[in-house]
């Protein structure tokens, strides 16, 4: 030790004496006690034992769908959903608005108790004896001054128990229940009304159909039922002995469903009428229909392929070529209703589908009218405007807002939001601060699904019961509950209603499905095993339909295009914010949009052509001009898209609706006229012309993929269903290597992943986030690609020999798990090793953050925590307690959701064996509603993951590399033949 | 030199008190471990010469989870409603409590309907998943790893519960090659 002149101690001495002390306290603070606290319960709740999960049927309410949910519980608190088994519905399946549901349930920014405006134009909590009080008296006075309607209760779809009460109450009040959904399709349900005399949307089997035509129904996005649909789609198009269905889709753009056709047709939009009816034609004129043209031939004379192709912009080989696949691959489907083709002209669209249908012999075989969709009752748009025009007449006096957020989701220009100031007093049931809920005298919040008592009719074979998974997190009430505890105080209604809680309403009500139901037994019975099964399924007989000829009326005309810009605009439904209310999860807005990957924002797609027209290029912001309005977002310039048409999700832009939400991105609904069917009077959505002009901004496009392409690297590959035909050669033999192979002697876990099923939905991704715990980081961070998905969809758009000139490809990235692992030599700490049972383990404890790792992974799946996500409470009350929360400076991936291993393992050890093939799913396969994911034992030969480890079309991700990844790929299989 | 022997003592002193705070947190004390809000002794229940209650009439899902459960305030008023203790000194660990007055802290606990805020004794980081049903399926004793509880008034705890601990049990009592194998595998506890 030396010192300086000046006495005092050097910087090199000063450095060893921090260190020592430095260390003997944190040696000294480390012995310390603990300071966690045990809390015991007073009275333990029956059947839950701390750190066993217990798991709880429900149905989803976040779409119409009605889709069967099961809710793992552990110690009192919902922490992961998936789908129902039991349901006919989804089978298992999930969406990521589904997934998702949770943090609607812990969000942040939900109401936490009621809320009444005060004189000074504020809103003040308040208790909840105080707010039904407050109701009560609201409601005596709208009843005083009399005269029926002026009490209005504006819900969503909510057919079963609730739905009924709400009528009940309404009726009882001189009021009435109004039910409205953003997505209502009544043209549908007219044009099956016209041609078949039935006012119903009904059931589609695609998986029954060798080939679907869809003309703009997006029903992998939000058409009707899409976990449904995308189930029954991988049944028709996935490939199996040789042989798979074919998809054809009709629409100005490629969606996330366009993309997954085996064609996409680009077609003028508000042209697809023409274009049902020329394809009809031919198959009448070229006697392939199997009733001779039932009635239609006069109609059908004057649309001949060159006339058709002439409106539609479909070339007459295409015409001919669908008409003849259309009536040759047996049973065929056609299907229509998605807001790309509501035109002015809509219901005469269905109607000409209705007739390709009937005339191809469809009806009745891959259209099951048995089983309509509840949906067919909702209110319609005429309705819903008439409500605004008495609103705005000041001859509403008492408004209730129920689940619905019409401020939003209506097109500006209807003026709902000024007849809203018109109403006296609006109260609200909404759980969350959305832009009609904000407008609100009296805010009740409801629980949300997962806190209460229940029921939802879908369609006529489910009824879907509904149970609190979870005591509610927040001081909110059920509005069934409010509606019993006010009716009670009201004059003259006092017993009306004999029920003390919703609870006992709701069982009540299910006495009368009970009554129903042949042979039920025993009610108590009939009841535990509807809770035990998320509700009571039965099932339909199909109900025979025949056409009427009589197609007087029905003009086939043009439609009608309002605005004088050059493109055609088009506001198309998003499959992950549906009309806007999943755009407060962050977890759907990290979720990367699976055509542009982008995330938390907005964009307009636009045509390679007409960006260089506009001179506008990826990322620089495009103002859209209507005489309605002007919205100004980033270009996404795609080659999905027609060259006179621009594209704007719906769901984003919201002014309101939490912290997630708020002013993010643009909302399309405001520069929309109020233009309708003029068939039904429905709201048409495309209808607009708009001007577009670059505006010289521009910013980073956040994306999670910033290539289209592979680079020659084919990691996505695909094969033709000839090739298939013939025969592959596949061979597997085992490359020399310096090392010997990896020995197992149990276990050994594989995957395997079938890219002709896969959709690209992304419901895996949000699965993925739910069980590991995986921070959503933001905008800002993914700009600086720091997102943290375990699990990515990348895609590709490949030059391909189809009619669109393009096709998509979508490859499910994650841990490979090789055997021959590039990340596990190069770790210093041994934090990341191959595991006995062939996992690439990932020890986050014992991560010092060099990230030799992810520099070395060849597939770029390790993601690295740059800092310590913190969730705002109660978010991350939805946390799995069995898996690791990690901190920042430690890397981290996918574990084929070891912890779901060790637990199968665990249950297995319980009962004296090993683990059975399909006794256990990983979150990511089981939220698959098309099945393309497998996961088991390789070791066991008779496992379905083995045998499709051998499968002629498996392959593995960059083989060449010699990493011996335990994922196979199945490859995507290509129509080829005519 | 003066200086030189200032700069030295940091050094030593640091070293002093850290051996200190070594042997006073790991020497043999009876009255070690956390203070809990109930001088709830595990001698009394649990010992040789008293009630001999076994681990699993408290500690209930031991056997069946991987947590072993703390006894609900209403498990504890299964007994103490009737039994109120005797009004004696005791001599817990030390320090001298009344027996009546403790239990008549449970009983006020029940009565407000509150949970006994514990303080927790053995505990592992989040990144360790520990089994107990596992353990106690395999016959692996309670005491292995908890010590002589039953011998104990307050609790403490014994063992460190570090990974050398857990491993070279494992090492120890594995059966075979292939349960070693898996019994030092990272995954099995960290994830």
């Amino acid at each position: 030790m030396s010192q300086d002149k000046k006495g005092g101690i050097k910087r090199r001495d000063f450095l060893k004496i921090i260190g020592v002390a430095g260390g003997t306290a944190a040696v000294a603070g480390a012995c310390s006690n603990p300071a966690e606290q045990i809390i015991p319960y007073v009275i333990p709740p029956e059947g839950i034992i701390p750190g066993v999960p217990n798991w709880y049927a429900s149905t989803c309410r976040e779409c119409p769908a009605g889709c069967g949910i099961i809710v793992k519980n552990r110690e009192g608190r919902a922490i992961k959903v998936e789908g129902n088994p039991k349901s006919p519905i989804n089978m298992g399946g999930s969406c990521a608005e589904g997934q998702a549901m949770l943090q609607g349930l812990y969000n942040p920014d939900r109401t936490r108790s009621p809320l009444v405006r005060n004189d000074l134009g504020r809103l003040e909590p308040r208790g909840w004896d105080d707010a039904q009080k407050i109701l009560t008296e609201k409601i005596e006075e709208a009843r005083k001054k009399g005269g029926s309607g002026r009490i209005v209760f504006l819900s969503d779809h909510n057919e079963g128990t609730l739905g009924n009460l709400i009528g009940d109450w309404m009726s009882a009040l001189g009021g009435k229940h109004l039910t409205y959904e953003a997505y209502s399709y009544e043209p549908l349900k007219e044009a099956n009304r016209i041609v078949f005399g039935i006012d119903k949307i009904p059931t589609y089997n695609i998986d029954k159909t060798k080939y679907l035509l869809s003309f703009g129904a997006d029903f992998i996005e939000t058409w009707l039922s899409p976990t449904l649909y995308t189930r029954q789609f991988s049944e028709m198009h996935g490939y199996k002995d040789k042989s798979m269905g074919k998809f054809v889709h009709v629409e100005p753009r490629a969606g996330l469903t366009g993309v997954n056709a085996d064609e996409w047709v680009s077609i003028k939009p508000g042209t697809e009428a023409v274009l049902a009816l020329g394809i009809a034609s031919v198959i009448v004129n070229e006697g392939m229909s199997v009733n001779g043209g039932g009635g239609f031939e006069g109609l059908l004379g004057a649309y001949t392929p060159e006339k058709v192709s002439s409106v539609t912009d479909v070339p007459v080989d295409t015409i001919k070529e669908i008409a003849k696949e259309f009536s040759s691959m047996q049973p065929s489907l056609a299907i229509g209703g998605g807001i790309a083709n509501t035109s002015t002209n809509a219901t005469e669209t269905l109607v000409a589908i209705n007739i390709l249908n009937y005339v191809a012999g469809n009806v009745g075989r891959t259209i099951d009218f048995g089983n309509s969709l509840t949906l067919s009752g909702v209110s319609t748009f005429k309705e819903i405007t008439s409500l605004v025009d008495s609103m705005s007449n000041g001859e509403v006096d008492l408004l209730f807002i129920y689940n619905v957020n019409p401020v939003f989701t209506l097109p500006k220009s209807l003026g709902f939001e000024d007849a809203l100031g018109k109403v006296p007093y609006v109260v609200s049931f909404s759980s969350f601060m959305d832009e009609t809920t904000e407008k609100a005298n009296l805010i009740l919040p409801d629980n949300t699904t997962l806190e209460s008592w229940g029921d939802f009719i879908p369609d006529g074979r489910v009824h879907g019961l509904i149970q609190p998974v979870m005591t509610p997190v927040f001081n909110t009430k059920s509005t069934g509950d409010v509606i019993l505890a006010v009716t009670a105080g009201l004059e003259g209604l006092k017993g009306r209603y004999t029920q003390v809680s919703y609870y006992d309403y709701l069982r009540d009500s299910w006495k009368q499905v009970w009554t129903g139901v042949p042979g039920g037994g025993d009610f108590e019975a009939f009841w535990n095993s509807a809770l035990e099964n998320g509700g009571f399924y039965s099932d339909v007989t199909p109900v025979q339909v025949s056409a009427s000829g009589n197609m007087s009326g029905i003009s086939f005309g043009e439609p009608e295009f309002t605005g004088d810009g050059d493109f055609y605009f088009m506001a198309y439904p998003s499959y992950k914010y549906y009309d806007g209310r999943g755009a407060n999860k962050p977890w759907l807005q990290e979720l990367p949009d699976a055509i542009t990957t982008g995330v938390w924002d907005s964009w307009v797609e636009i045509h390679p052509d007409t960006a260089k027209k506009l001179g506008v290029k990826l990322g620089d912001f495009v103002k859209l001009e209507s005489p309605y309005g002007t919205i100004e977002t980033q270009a996404y310039v795609y080659e999905g898209i027609r060259p006179d048409t621009v594209a704007v999700m719906i769901g984003q832009g919201h002014t309101s609706y939490g912290r997630y939400a708020k002013d993010r991105g643009v909302n399309p609904l405001s520069i929309l006229p109020v233009s309708t069917d003029k068939i039904t009077g429905s709201f048409a959505w495309l209808t607009t012309k708009v001007k577009a002009s670059g505006t010289g901004r521009h910013s980073q496009f956040v994306q999670t993929q910033y290539t289209t392409t592979q680079h020659d690297r084919d990691v996505a590959q695909v094969v033709t269903l000839t090739e298939l035909e013939h025969g592959l050669h596949h061979e597997e033999h085992e490359e020399p290597d310096f090392y010997p192979p990896v020995e197992y002697d149990r276990y050994h876990w594989g995957m395997s992943i079938d890219l002709q099923k896969c959709t690209g939905c992304g419901a895996c991704i949000t699965a993925c986030y739910a069980e590991n715990n995986i921070p959503f980081v933001g905008k800002e961070l993914v700009a600086k690609r720091r997102d943290m998905a375990w699990l990515r969809i990348d895609r590709f758009f490949e030059k391909s020999d189809n009619k669109a000139g393009f096709e998509t490809r979508f490859l499910p990235m994650l841990c490979q798990q090789c055997n021959n692992a590039p990340c596990e030599p190069v770790c210093p700490v041994f934090a990341t090793y191959h595991n006995p049972e062939g996992l690439n383990g990932m020890i986050y404890n014992r991560c010092v953050g060099t990230r030799y790792c992810s520099n070395n992974c060849t597939y770029s799946v390790r993601k690295f925590n740059w800092f310590t996500y913190k969730l705002p409470d109660p978010l991350n009350w939805q946390f799995n307690p069995d898996v690791t929360v990690r901190d920042k400076g430690v890397m981290e991936k996918c574990t084929f959701c070891v912890q779901r291993i060790i637990y199968a393992k665990d249950q297995a050890r319980d009962k004296g064996r090993d683990v059975l093939d399909g006794e256990f799913q990983v979150a990511c396969q089981q939220s698959c509603a098309s099945g393309a994911i497998e996961f088991g034992n390789l070791k066991d030969p008779e496992s379905r993951v083995a045998k499709l480890s051998h499968d002629e079309r498996g392959y593995r991700v960059l083989n060449q590399l010699n990493t011996k990844p335990n994922i196979t790929y199945l490859k995507k299989v290509k129509w080829d033949k005519a | 030199m003066r200086k030189r022997i200032t700069l030295l003592s940091v050094p030593v002193l640091s070293l002093a008190i850290f051996l200190g705070l070594y042997f006073f947190d790991n020497a043999e004390s009876s009255n070690k471990g956390p203070v809990q809000p109930v001088r709830f002794s595990h001698k009394i229940h649990a010992g040789a010469e008293n009630d001999q209650i076994p681990c699993q009439y408290c500690h209930s899902f031991v056997d069946v989870s991987p947590n072993p459960g703390i006894p609900s305030v209403k498990k504890c008023m299964g007994c103490h409603t009737h039994i109120a203790g005797r009004d004696v000194e005791y001599d817990f660990g030390g320090t001298t409590i009344n027996l009546q007055q403790e239990i008549a802290k449970v009983r006020e606990y029940w009565a407000k309907k509150e949970p006994i805020p514990w303080n927790k004794v053995n505990t592992m980081p989040g990144y360790v998943h520990f089994n107990h049903k596992r353990h106690i399926k395999r016959g692996i004793e309670c005491a292995a790893c908890h010590g002589d509880v039953a011998n104990m008034d307050q609790v403490y705890q014994v063992t460190r519960l570090n990974m050398g601990f857990c491993i070279t049990c494992h090492t120890e009592n594995a059966k075979d090659h292939e349960e070693l194998t898996h019994l030092k595998d990272c995954l099995t506890c960290h994830y």
